[in-house]
Formats: C-alpha cells, structure tokens, sequence
C-alpha cells in the first residue's frame, strides 16, 4: 500500500469514524462508508488538507471509490 | 356604477305593486328606483331609511355560477344604494349601509351592515415580529411590503415611523365611511355576519362564517375569493388572493396573489405577495414575498420571513419566561427550514438557507448565505458556509418565483427583486469568504472548530466555504460584464462607453433587501430622508419613491458589480481591452459551465442508489430502480436535467455567438 493510500485511508476513517478494515479500493463512500452529505464535503476538505491541495469541485464529485480517490489524488501529487 | 343611476320616485302602481307582493317600506316615498325598475321583482321585503334600487330586470350569475333573477326577495333593506342588474336575496336579519354595485348576487346572509364610522380594517394596528409590541404596523388596503417592513423594523429612525404611522391615518381617514361598498359583479352567498366590511368588484364570498371590519380587495382582472368556514377579524385582503376552507384571521394583512386556507390561523400576521399558508399556524409573524408554509403543525412566530419554505413541523419560541415574548427572528430570504426543525430566537438566518433540527442556541449567520445549519445534538448550530450554492433546490427556487406570481389585475403594490445573484448575495458572500480566510489563517490546525457567528464551523470547512463562495462571485461578476457588453453590442454602444456607469446609479458597498426589494443601503438612508423631511407624505408618494428605486436597480447593481469586480480581480473595468473581454467571455464560460454542471451532479443524486430506499415494494433488489424509473423516470429524462444540460449548451453557442460579435466590433 502507498504512503498516499495509506493516508486517504487514515482520513478517511477519522473523518467517516469507520472501521478501517472495512476500506478496499472498491469501496464506495456514500453507499459502502456512509458518506452522507456534508461528510462528502468534509472528508474532501480533509483530502486537501492532509495532502495541501485543492481538489476541483466537479472532479471531486466524480470520485467515488477510495481507489480512486487514490489515484485521483496521486494523480494531482504528481502533476 | 350605481352612482351614475338616476334614481326617481316610485310611483303608485310599482307601491301596490309591491306591496301586493308582501314588502312593505317604513316610508316608500325614501325609496327611489331606476327609471326602468320592475316592481314585480320586489318580493316579500322590508325597507327602512332611504333605499335606492336600479333595475332589476334579467338574472345575474350567483352561487356557483348559477344566474338567477335579478330582484329584492326576502329581505330587509336599511340606507342601500342598489346598482343595475342586481339579486339579493334571503336576507336574515337586515342588509343595512351599504353601496351596492351593478350586476351583484347577495343570498343567504344573516347581518350585512356598516357601523358608523366604520374604516374597514384601514387603520388596524398590528402586533408584528415583537409580540410583546413595539413593532407595529398599521395596515392599510393599499399598503405594501416596504412600506410595512421599513415601519415594523426600522426603529431606530423613529421620525420615519412617525411620519409613516400618519401617512396611514390620514388614508384611513379617508376610507373612513358610514356605508360599505360591495363593487360590481361581486357574489356574496351563505355568510353569517359581514359587518363593516368593503367589497372590490369581482369578488366571491362563499360560504365564509363571519367577517368584520375588513376590506377585500378585488377586481375584473383580480378577483379574490373569501370561501368557506372562513372567519376574519380586523383584516385585509388584496387582489387576487383566496382565503378558503376554515381559516381564521384576526389582525392580519393579507396582499396580492395570497393563498391561506385548510383550517390555518393567523394572528397579528403580515402576508406578502404569493404566500401560501394552509394548516397550520402564523403569529406575529411578518411573511415577506413567497413564503410558504403548507403542512400541519407548523408556526411561524415572532419572525421575518421572505421566498421561505417552512418544512412540516417547522417551530421557533420567542420568549423562555422571563421578561416575555419578546425575542425576534430575522429568517432572510430564500431559506428553507426543514422537518421539525426549531429555533429559539433570537436568531438571524442568512439568504437562502437550509435550516434542519432543534437548534437551542442563538446564532447570526446572516452574512453567509446558502449555507447549510444543522442543529447538533447539545442544540448549537453547525454551519457548512455556501454548501447550496449549487443545489438543485436553489436554482429551481430561483426559477420558479418570477413564473408563479399569481398577482394579476391594474397594480402589484409589493416591488419584488428576483434575483437570487445580486449585490446583496454577492455582497455577502465576498464578506464571509473574506472572514472565513481571516479565520484559517488565524486557527490552529489543532482546532477543530470555530464559532461563526454564535454557529459552528469545522475548522477544514473554512477554506471548503471559500471555495464554494468564490465560484458564486466569479460567476456573477463575470456575467454582470458579459451582459453589460453584449447589450452595449447589440444596441450600436462602442466598447468604450459600454461598462460606464449610469448617471442614475447610486453606489453602497452595502445592499440592504427591504422586504423582497433589494437596494443599495444609500438608496434606503434617502427613503428614510425623504419620509423624515416630509418630502414623502401620502402613501402614493412612499410608492412612488420605492418604485424609481426599483427602476434603478440595473443601474446601481453594475455600479456595485463593477466596483466589486475591481476589489476581486484587481482589474479596473474602465481600462479593459477588446481582447480583456475576450478573456473575461472564456473565463465566464468556464465558470457558469462549471456552476450548471455541478447542480446536474446535485439533482442526479436523486436517482442515486440511496435514493432507491423505499422504492421496489414487495420485489426484488433489482425492482428497486425500475419502480423508482416508473415513479420519477430517469435521470436523463428528467425535465429539469434536460433543461439544466440544454441551458449549457446554450451557453456554449451564447458566449461563441458574443465572441463573434466582439471580433467585429
């Protein structure tokens, strides 16, 4: 597992207060992780802030797995 | 009109006439009638004083459209003047001080008459937003939302409400009358008591249980209706409104295109233009333009509302027992609360909103529009600042208002700003993307909130905040340049003289919304100038003068958009090039496509597979999306979908369509 994904996934459970075994690349944050809302918004916030970024709103909006939000954000690292 | 009827005596046969037909006159040489009366439609009825009765030939449409004959049956009749063309009939206890215009059905009433003196609910001070008093506003027939709202909330200028208060009692006095008036081709049927009430033309008063002191405003074009069970007390309505099924008013003002019905009560209650209330219950609440509240349970209290939409079960509390009802809710336009959700004001809601739980604490976002406010659970309020920028509820908010104005008829007395993007929303948006950097630059990252306002904000929603406002202002301030110039195109304007400012405009940093009509904050201090120097002293000059403001509009929102877009993009309008604009024209393109196509990702939620809960009963999984296709179709069908996405491409051929325009130029 990347240091990136490694990352997401922290985020994510402390942003989603999920269990972190619970995460796999296919699993889905609204549907699987019970993303609602506002936790959309905040866990993207979070996103930003853990890697220094800003995530375009509509792009982020295409990002539903967190596998690919790993490559969405890996993607935005390397550019 | 019947005061055009010469009116003559009667003459011997039409007095045995009727007479033999049961009528009898306390002095039939005070009853006079129009040239070509018809004695023979004058059946078992009392006359007392001076009576005056037009023709009474024909039949006249009544109680559910039925025409029935013109005449004067079984009733008695005090001090009336009667128009042509008129029926009343099955009158129970007296018909007493009225003008009756032509072509008027009058059946099954108990008492219709007029008290001396009577103003007709002119005049009628009421107890608005403050319960405990000290915000009164006295209404009028003519009376509009401006004039009600700069009266009940400008305080602090207490010669503007002085002068205000007279301007209305000098019209009341001038509505002060011993007779009532019921205009043409009204219909009154089945009402227990109507007592001191005037009466426009075309209005139908069906059924209603008992009114007093009011006046209905009505007219060919704008009928009103007043319908059944309805009791109402100290009141006006305007044109083209309904008040049905079982409401109850007492000390309400009720304007244009109102609808209030399904058992709901109002009291001391202020309603603008286009409002709907059914079931449940107003009190002391001041509801500005469209605003809704339709289910069970609901109060309003205590409060300003404007474009509001109160979910089921929406409550707030003015007082906690200590010195009475007196705090105050300011609930700013656009905003929707939603299902038993509560607030314990005081409290200031920003622009269009969304208010959700029991929020037990004070807050202000009033400077953070389209924010999200989420009662936690210890009752504070969590704010996420411009999450409904870009909601779908928003934007067909902000679409359907200007295409569901109900008032029809010679007058809309309420001026109305539609905009939802304005000097005022915009404004407010700069100034809290402003703070919201202020308080991200000053937080520690170890914090993990802040309080806005007396509401929460996670402190990583602070630069989210920011990025949602900044894509609202870019949007607005770009097309606000695209349009200027396009229009400047299209009229032969040179380029150069295309963003200048209008000689009209007035500048304020500030925009104020004074009930539905938004103005730069100036442009209020003259208002209140002109009303405190007396330059402005009936109420058709108060009109008159919140009506050039709203002519203004245009002119002082590009003086405003202009300015604004120099602090935001540090960019001078003045010294821009042709090939500026064209920048400014791709930029704009790229911005408000990306705005549309963010609401499209929003509405396409609604048939997201979460969305399939409740849906499939009795079937199997797969069921679930095929039921919820048959119920509300398909994403891509959907009518506001398509038009969202036609309204892109519309964009598209808009802004290349202006950059071919702008080469030839």
């Amino acid at each position: 597992m990347s240091d990136v994904a490694d990352r997401i996934r922290k985020v994510t459970v402390e942003t989603l207060k999920v269990d972190p075994g619970r995460i796999t690349d296919d699993s889905r944050f609204v549907e699987d992780l019970g993303a609602e809302s506002i936790q959309s918004v905040e866990l993207v916030a979070a996103f930003e802030e853990e890697f220094d970024i800003e995530m375009d709103e509509e792009a982020a909006l295409g990002v539903k797995t967190f596998g690919t939000a790993v490559e969405f954000i890996s993607a935005m690292l390397s550019a | 009109m019947s005061n055009e009827i010469k009116y003559i005596a009667l003459n011997k046969d039409q007095i045995r006439i009727m007479e033999s037909q049961n009528c009898s006159a306390e002095n039939w040489a005070d009853v006079t009638v129009a040239e070509n009366f018809n004695a023979a439609n004058v059946v078992n009825s009392t006359f007392l004083g001076k009576v005056q009765i037009g023709s009474v030939d024909g039949k006249v449409p009544g109680a559910h459209g039925l025409a029935k004959p013109c005449g004067i049956y079984n009733s008695a009749i005090s001090n009336c003047t009667i128009g042509n063309g008129t029926r009343i009939a099955n009158i129970g206890v007296h018909l007493a001080n009225y003008n009756i215009g032509n072509n008027v059905a009058i059946g099954n009433i108990g008492t219709m008459h007029t008290n001396p003196g009577a103003t007709f609910g002119n005049g009628v001070e009421i107890d608005v937003v403050n319960e405990a008093g000290g915000r009164e506003v006295m209404i009028f027939d003519e009376l509009n939302v401006q004039m009600a709202y700069i009266m009940c909330l400008h305080r602090y200028r207490p010669e503007v409400v002085k002068n205000l208060k007279s301007m209305v009692s000098d019209y009341t006095e001038s509505k002060r009358s011993d007779r009532g008036t019921v205009g043409d081709g009204s219909i009154i049927y089945s009402v227990s008591d109507i007592i001191d009430i005037n009466i426009g033309s075309y209005a139908t008063i069906s059924g209603a249980a008992s009114l007093y002191n009011g006046t209905i405003l009505s007219e060919q074009d704008a009928p009103s209706l007043i319908g059944s069970e309805v009791i109402a007390r100290n009141f006006i309505v305007g044109e083209s409104s309904q008040i049905t099924s079982g409401a109850i008013l007492a000390h309400t003002f009720v304007g244009q295109g109102v609808q209030i019905g399904k058992q709901y009560s109002a009291e001391n209650c202020l309603f603008f233009a286009n409002c709907e209330a059914f079931h449940g219950e107003g009190c002391s609440a001041f509801c500005g333009p469209y605003s809704v509240t339709h289910h069970k349970s609901t109060l309003l209290i205590a409060a300003m509302f404007s474009f509001y939409n109160a979910g089921s079960g929406s409550n707030q509390s003015n007082h906690m027992y200590k010195l009475g009802p007196v705090h105050e809710g300011k609930v700013l336009r656009g905003t929707k609360t939603g299902s038993f959700s509560y607030m314990m004001w005081p409290c200031r809601v920003g622009p269009f909103s969304v208010v959700l739980g029991k929020h037990t604490g004070t807050f202000d976002t009033s400077d953070y529009p389209f924010s999200h406010l989420d009662a936690r659970h210890d009752g504070k309020c969590a704010m996420v600042p411009g999450l409904h920028l870009t909601t779908v509820g928003t934007v067909r908010d902000g679409a359907k208002w200007p295409t569901r104005d109900r008032r029809k008829g010679s007058v809309k007395r309420d001026i109305i700003s539609f905009d939802v993007f304005s000097p005022y929303t915009v404004g407010k948006m700069i100034k809290a993307s402003s703070n919201l950097k202020t308080l991200m630059q000053e937080t520690d990252k170890s914090i993990d909130e802040v309080s806005v306002g007396g509401a929460i904000v996670k402190r990583l929603i602070l630069r989210t905040g920011q990025k949602f406002y900044r894509s609202g202002i870019h949007m607005y301030l770009l097309e606000k340049v695209i349009d200027k110039v396009e229009a400047a195109i299209d009229n032969g304007i040179a380029l150069k003289d295309a963003l200048k400012n209008s000689d009209n405009a007035v500048f304020s940093d500030e925009w104020v919304d004074i009930g539905g009509q938004m103005m730069p904050q100036q442009r209020l201090t003259d208002l209140h100038s002109a009303i405190e120097k007396g330059s402005a002293k009936t109420v058709n000059c108060f009109a008159g003068l919140t009506q050039k403001i709203a002519d203004s509009y245009y002119d002082d929102e590009w003086v405003w958009a202009k300015n604004a877009y120099k602090t935001v993009f540090d960019v001078d309008l003045d010294t821009v090039t042709k090939s500026d604009i064209a920048e400014i024209a791709k930029t704009y393109l790229a911005v408000k496509s990306k705005f549309l196509k963010l609401v499209v990702i929003d509405a396409e939620k609604e048939f997201a597979e979460l969305s399939h809960c409740g849906f499939g009963q009795d079937g199997s999984p797969e069921d679930a999306p095929k039921d919820l296709e048959g119920v509300r179709g398909t994403y891509e069908g959907n009518k506001f979908v398509k038009d969202m996405k036609a309204d892109i491409a519309a964009l598209q051929t808009r802004i290349e369509g202006f950059e071919q325009k702008l080469a030839k130029v």
